[in-house]
């Protein structure tokens, strides 16, 4: 027994040494050569990544090698990564998730998942395997899509004038724009926006009163509230397209009776905001309109011929084959009455895999809630 | 139906559920408790649904409108978790919490206005954040549980240790859950499910560190050493929860609005 357990305390340190050993090889690649560069494991390196992650789950493996697809391992290698990930979210400005240490890590979460994964395989059962199956294959694909496979993914940002069709798009930060294998017509660009509203101004610091605390009026015509000791209703709302918002509000001063009418405007790209003073000090200003929401309605070309017309908004996008694209932005400083929308095109072939992840880890922890701390 | 008549639905659900619970720990057979529950439910989503047919659209753009249905599924899911695992306390926590956000609603009624931005106008806003909340609930319990066995000893050691694992792996799949439907929600909003955002970084460290204690028995780490974990988890937790916003690796994240 005791020669036993002094055997198993050694292969312990025999795959702790070869941990330390690989994010040793990390960080010296990581001084040689800098950071990760994403771009060596496109298609099809990734793929044959995949496949290799794959033998350990089709073929059983010799005694010597499975050992590393032991809890144990698991244990050592989700405290490194907690401890990395730690760095991550406390020192500013970093780039772990670029780095080779992590890199290697990662590549070793994802080993001791196929073998833990081959392992169980071979003696599968399902009514006591199918929670450990759907989680730690769900979690594989998931990193194996969100990791290697996030090489193949390709970011655009396209600006489409209405009534434009345009195939060109950017890389954030670059400024020359490459043609892309998909075109958008811009037919209409839509925003609803909420009311502005009256607010209380502090003309020196810009702050809305009360301090803190501000409160509004919404600019809707026969709506009506108290701010800061004076009564505000708004008695008219204005907003036609391309001019900016007008409302004519009347106030009264709670304490002594004051009166104050007049119009109040946030302006807009080409007209001058109004406001009504108080005093020396305050005024009676409008906020800006917020979006509400915000759409366009698009054609979609690919080059290998397909075509596709819909709305893309913010939380919507529009499907064509592996490209998604995205309500982005607009001419903010028109608002409204922007001419030209800006989309996000996102190309992810793994994006299928990742979702089938997802799913199974989802559902996997649904058997989490239902079976609680019993051990498998 | 408008949000004048919600404070009759909600003091009537908040009342049934009230009494629901007490039931549950006053009477014998939880058959009255569980009815009383239920009714509140119904009574709670009658209002949503003349409210959703009021305005023509689902109440899900202002911040009034989310704890509504906060209030809604709070109390639903830990119904169903107390279907399951009959434990009382979570079903009165699940009311406080909700009862806050009621009355959040009630107190508050010029938020009503308040505008939600394009990004959060999802239908995954609401389960993302409701089954975090409960998670964080099972988390909780797990704690003080697990600080209990560590302060007092064997004695309670193997009445806490069933109770502390349970609370662990369920709130850890609720964990999960919140964490994938942000996933697939941050792809609609933002292109891409992940991004190593500061919330989402401590998002993973929360989960890595809940992971390293459900797999500690495999490294042979004895049960009462592996406890030591939960408490220093939590923290984590605390720091992805509240604290994110206030660290300088997370200025300029996307989480903070």
């Amino acid at each position: 027994m005791g020669s036993q357990s002094k055997r198993k305390q050694e292969t312990a340190l025999v795959e702790i040494i070869i941990i330390s050993a690989v994010i040793i090889a990390g960080f010296a690649l990581q001084f040689v050569i800098g950071p990760l560069d994403f771009g060596i494991l496109v298609f099809p390196v990734n793929l044959i990544l995949g496949f290799i992650l794959l033998l350990p789950i089709l073929f059983k493996l010799s005694q010597p090698i499975r050992k590393f697809g032991s809890g144990k391992v698991s244990v050592i290698l989700l405290t490194i990564v907690t401890i990395m990930a730690i760095y991550m979210g406390l020192v500013s400005g970093n780039d772990v998730k670029h780095s080779w240490p992590f890199a290697f890590v990662y590549l070793m979460c994802m080993v001791n998942l196929a073998i833990a994964i081959g392992k169980r395989v071979r003696k599968f059962r399902l009514k006591k395997d199918y929670g450990f199956m759907l989680n730690h294959i769900g979690l594989l694909l998931l990193l194996f899509a969100a990791g290697p496979g996030s090489a193949d993914m390709q970011r655009w940002f396209m600006t489409v004038a209405e009534g434009a069709t345009e195939w060109r798009g950017e890389r954030s930060g670059a400024t020359d724009p490459v043609e892309l294998p998909i075109a958008i017509t811009l037919l209409d660009f839509k925003m609803d926006e909420y009311p502005p509203k009256i607010a209380i101004v502090d003309k020196v610091t810009g702050e809305s009163q009360p301090v803190k605390r501000p409160v509004f009026v919404e600019a809707v015509g026969g709506e009506t509230g108290i701010i800061s000791g004076w009564r505000v209703s708004v008695d008219s709302f204005d907003y036609r397209p391309m001019m900016a918002p007008v409302a004519m509000i009347s106030a009264e001063r709670v304490s002594d009776g004051k009166i104050l009418t007049g119009r109040v405007s946030c302006g807009n790209h080409f007209q001058q905001f109004r406001i009504l003073d108080i005093d020396e000090r305050l005024c009676f200003a409008m906020t800006y309109p917020e979006p509400e929401r915000f759409s366009s309605q698009v054609e979609v070309f690919t080059k290998d011929g397909k075509e596709k017309s819909g709305v893309v908004e913010v939380n919507a996008p529009i499907k064509t084959g592996s490209w998604n694209i995205y309500q982005y932005s607009y001419d903010t400083s028109k608002g409204r009455d922007s001419q030209i929308s800006i989309f996000e095109l996102v190309y992810d072939p793994w994006l299928i895999p990742a979702y089938a992840g997802i799913a199974m880890v989802m559902l996997g922890s649904l058997t989490l809630l239902f079976r609680g701390g019993k051990r498998e | 139906m408008t949000w004048n008549e919600f404070i009759y639905f909600a003091l009537g659900s908040l009342l049934l559920w009230t009494f629901g619970t007490v039931a549950l720990y006053r009477v014998k057979k939880s058959f009255t408790g569980e009815l009383l529950i239920i009714a509140g439910l119904l009574l709670f989503s009658t209002f949503i649904g003349l409210l959703w047919s009021h305005i023509d659209h689902p109440p899900l753009r202002t911040m009034g409108e989310t704890r509504l249905w906060y209030s809604f599924f709070l109390v639903l899911v830990g119904y169903i978790t107390y279907k399951i695992w009959r434990f009382k306390w979570l079903m009165a926590y699940s009311i406080l919490v909700s009862a806050a956000f009621i009355f959040v609603n009630l107190l508050k009624p010029e938020i009503h206005g308040t505008n939600l931005m394009p990004a959060l106008q999802s239908i995954w806003f609401v389960p993302h954040v409701t089954v975090y909340i409960l998670s964080y609930a099972m988390m909780g319990a797990a704690t003080i549980a697990a600080t209990i066995t560590l302060s007092t000893g064997k004695k309670r050691e193997s009445e806490l240790m069933p109770l502390i694992d349970n609370l662990v792996h369920i709130g850890f799949g609720f964990l999960v859950l919140g964490m994938l439907m942000g996933a697939i929600w941050a792809k609609e909003a933002w292109g891409d499910y992940w991004t190593w955002d500061p919330k989402e970084v401590w998002a993973f460290i929360t989960g890595s560190a809940y992971l390293v204690y459900m797999h500690a028995h495999y490294a042979k780490i004895s049960r009462k050493d592996a406890l030591w974990i939960l408490p220093v988890a939590f923290i984590l937790l605390m720091i992805t929860w509240l604290g994110v916003n206030y660290l300088p690796a997370a200025q300029g994240s996307i989480h903070t609005y």
